[in-house]
């Protein structure tokens, strides 16, 4: 895999894509552009990007509140989602769901969820779906280190691993559930040693590695594509924003804030300085990659901006079925 | 004066192994158990002093508050006083606090990875090398008790040290010639570019192999060597190999639960101080089992055996004396000695 170039700057071009959407998004938010809530998914954009890269359109994946990297990695649509957190009728759920409702089943993405831990057990669900109908198709959780407290998390692994189901749970261990420390709310710092207790494999890697933490999806999804069962993928990685815009993160002590994000942690600079290192990419190509990400990001913002509200007469439609 | 440390490696034994092999999870309260009952073993060889590495899950601590209330520990235990930076190089600055600090045995807990970075700071100080790991040819699965009195004995003197310790072969890493890294057990050329999940098991991907041992008894890179021809500890000279087709093909248990069918071009044994060059980068350099070294394509590096790697504990040895001396016949024995 490492020597698949296309593959590494894909992967790349996904962490920047996720990046500058999420600056954008959290920009707008503050200028009063969009109503509702944005939980930033800065800092943590190569867990999406490695593990969805290994992905098929056929797969399915299960998001969180903190949701905008999963979606952009599985393929969304920059300007459906844009338009669904102005709440505008060209939005994904047509202006009704925001930031944490955004769902298209047509690329296999369940849904991000604004419970936490509620995309595990809908995960498992979508597994033994996979399996019932016998297709290879797999399944992804993404969570956190909170939602790995709730019992979602534990009856979903015990389910998944009794029936051998096709479902790969990825931890996004960013060391806070939303102002609580991981030592405040876990007597383990290793969320992978979970996985014994349920007689499944899990692993922990480098959250801010995209070639790490794509190896380590590439082992679980083809066993489960395999019919080998779960797996429990533990990122470690760190949020660089508060848990939502307007949460100011006190509670951060300033030098961690400060190491996690220097260039010798930050995922993208690292791939960026790899990537030009070994002749992949010039600076300038890479340049290149962001300034067209830009203009997808701009013409998003523009194509929401310019969409419609909802009619007011819309307001249960698609809320109650027959 | 600190009579021994415990050096115990939260992040080993979680690589992708789990997943591209049949490793075992070893969830850090097994360490913690481990360490609870080494510290009990050295306590009752009169150990007064131990000095530990702190670590992110607290595994000392933690085997230290699962004692029993009523049971009043008579050893002092001492954090390494350093800064913690999460990573292997933690080892490594504990293993050298604790050699400054007059230690007379460093217990470790990890896998071969974990012990090349302890061997690295720990000087002339003896290692016993508990295996909490993924590959395990270094360090000894052994039961904790036994192997903290076992430490307990050879930091207190209580037998002579020539009895139960040996002497280990290393692998020198240079870089235009300067030393630059090491390896204790294999130290492989994998064509790759990057360290990513520092894990091994493709085998189609490694092109050469230089090992300070190899026996049939071991599992990954230096069963390569010990299947096709025995290379002991004791031995003085390491073996190099060429892998792909050519000379045979021999059957390895290149990770745990995976055997595969490994091409060999050549192999010879290398005598201590004999070079051998990498292949042209871009490739990666990995050290006991771990990727580790990235190298471009106008980097120049070698490898060579030496003979000055680290000290360490003969467990079985070590008890027997004590034995042989009737340690174990009298506690008094113990206290005056």
């Amino acid at each position: 895999m490492a020597e698949n170039k296309e593959k590494l700057l894909e992967m790349y071009t996904t962490m920047v894509r996720i990046r500058t959407f999420e600056q954008k998004a959290i920009d707008l938010f503050a200028a009063g552009k969009f109503p509702g809530f944005v939980h930033s998914y800065l800092g943590e954009e190569a867990i999406a990007a490695g593990v969805c890269s290994n992905l098929r359109k056929d797969d399915y994946i299960c998001s969180t509140h903190r949701g905008h990297g999963h979606l952009i990695a599985k393929g969304g649509n920059l300007q459906l989602m844009m338009a669904e957190l102005f709440g505008k009728a060209t939005g994904y759920c047509k202006g009704k769901g925001g930031s944490m409702h955004i769902a298209d089943v047509d690329l296999g993405i369940l849904g991000a969820n604004g419970i936490v831990g509620a995309g595990m057990p809908i995960a498992t669900g979508a597994a033994f779906a996979c399996k019932y109908r016998k297709s290879d198709s797999v399944a992804i959780a993404f969570f956190g280190d909170g939602a790995s407290d709730r019992a979602t998390f534990h009856e979903s692994l015990n389910l998944a691993s009794i029936w051998k189901l096709p479902v790969v749970f990825i931890c996004e261990n960013n060391g806070w559930a939303i102002s609580n420390a991981q030592t405040s709310h876990q007597n383990i710092t290793d969320i992978s040693d979970r996985a014994t207790a349920y007689g499944i494999p899990g692993v922990s890697v480098d959250g801010n590695d995209v070639v790490a933490i794509a190896e380590a999806a590439d082992a679980a999804i083809e066993r489960a594509r395999k019919g080998d069962g779960p797996t429990l993928v533990e990122c470690k990685t760190w949020r660089h924003r508060g848990h939502f815009e307007g949460d100011p993160a006190i509670y951060k002590d300033p030098k961690d804030q400060e190491e996690w994000l220097a260039d010798n942690k930050d995922a993208i600079a690292r791939m960026e300085k790899k990537l030009v290192g070994l002749k992949y990419a010039g600076q300038d190509y890479l340049d290149k990659i962001k300034a067209e990400v830009r203009e997808e990001v701009e013409a998003a913002v523009q194509f929401a901006e310019q969409s419609p509200d909802p009619e007011p007469a819309e307001v249960l439609t698609d809320v109650y079925t027959a | 004066m600190v009579s021994l440390g415990i050096i115990a490696n939260p992040a080993s034994g979680k690589d992708i192994r789990r997943l591209v092999a049949h490793s075992i999870t070893f969830n850090n309260q097994e360490k913690v158990n481990i360490v609870q009952r080494a510290i009990l073993g050295m306590e009752k060889v009169g150990i007064k002093k131990i000095m530990y590495m702190p670590d992110y899950y607290g595994i000392v601590p933690r085997a230290l508050d699962g004692l029993p209330n009523s049971y009043h520990l008579h050893v002092q235990l001492v954090e390494a006083n350093m800064e913690m930076t999460g990573t292997q190089e933690d080892s490594t600055q504990a293993a050298e606090i604790m050699n400054q600090s007059g230690a007379g045995c460093i217990f470790t807990l990890g896998g071969d990875g974990t012990n090349r970075m302890v061997a690295k700071g720990c000087g002339e100080v003896p290692l016993l090398p508990i295996s909490t790991g993924t590959n395990n040819v270094f360090p000894q699965m052994l039961e904790g008790t036994t192997a903290g009195i076992a430490a307990g004995i050879v930091a207190r003197g209580l037998i002579k040290k020539d009895a139960a310790v040996k002497k280990m072969k290393k692998i020198e890493v240079l870089k235009d010639g300067q030393l630059v890294d090491m390896a204790l057990v294999d130290a492989v050329v994998l064509k790759d570019v990057f360290i990513g999940s520092r894990a091994i098991w493709d085998e189609e991907r490694i092109q050469q192999v230089v090992v300070t041992r190899g026996d049939p008894i071991s599992i990954g890179i230096s069963a390569i060597a010990g299947n096709l021809q025995l290379v002991e500890i004791n031995d003085k000279y390491g073996m190099a190999i060429n892998i792909g087709p050519g000379k045979t093909t021999v059957m390895v248990p290149i990770a745990p639960g995976l055997i595969k069918q490994i091409p060999i071009k050549d192999y010879q044994l290398i005598n201590p101080g004999e070079e051998i060059k990498v292949a042209q980068g871009p490739c990666v350099i990995a050290l006991d089992g771990e990727r580790e070294i990235e190298v471009g394509e106008n980097d120049n590096y070698s490898l060579k055996i030496s003979l000055n790697g680290p000290r360490v504990i003969d467990t079985r040895l070590a008890l027997r004396e004590a034995v042989a001396k009737g340690l174990f016949i009298s506690e008094q024995l113990i206290k005056t000695s």
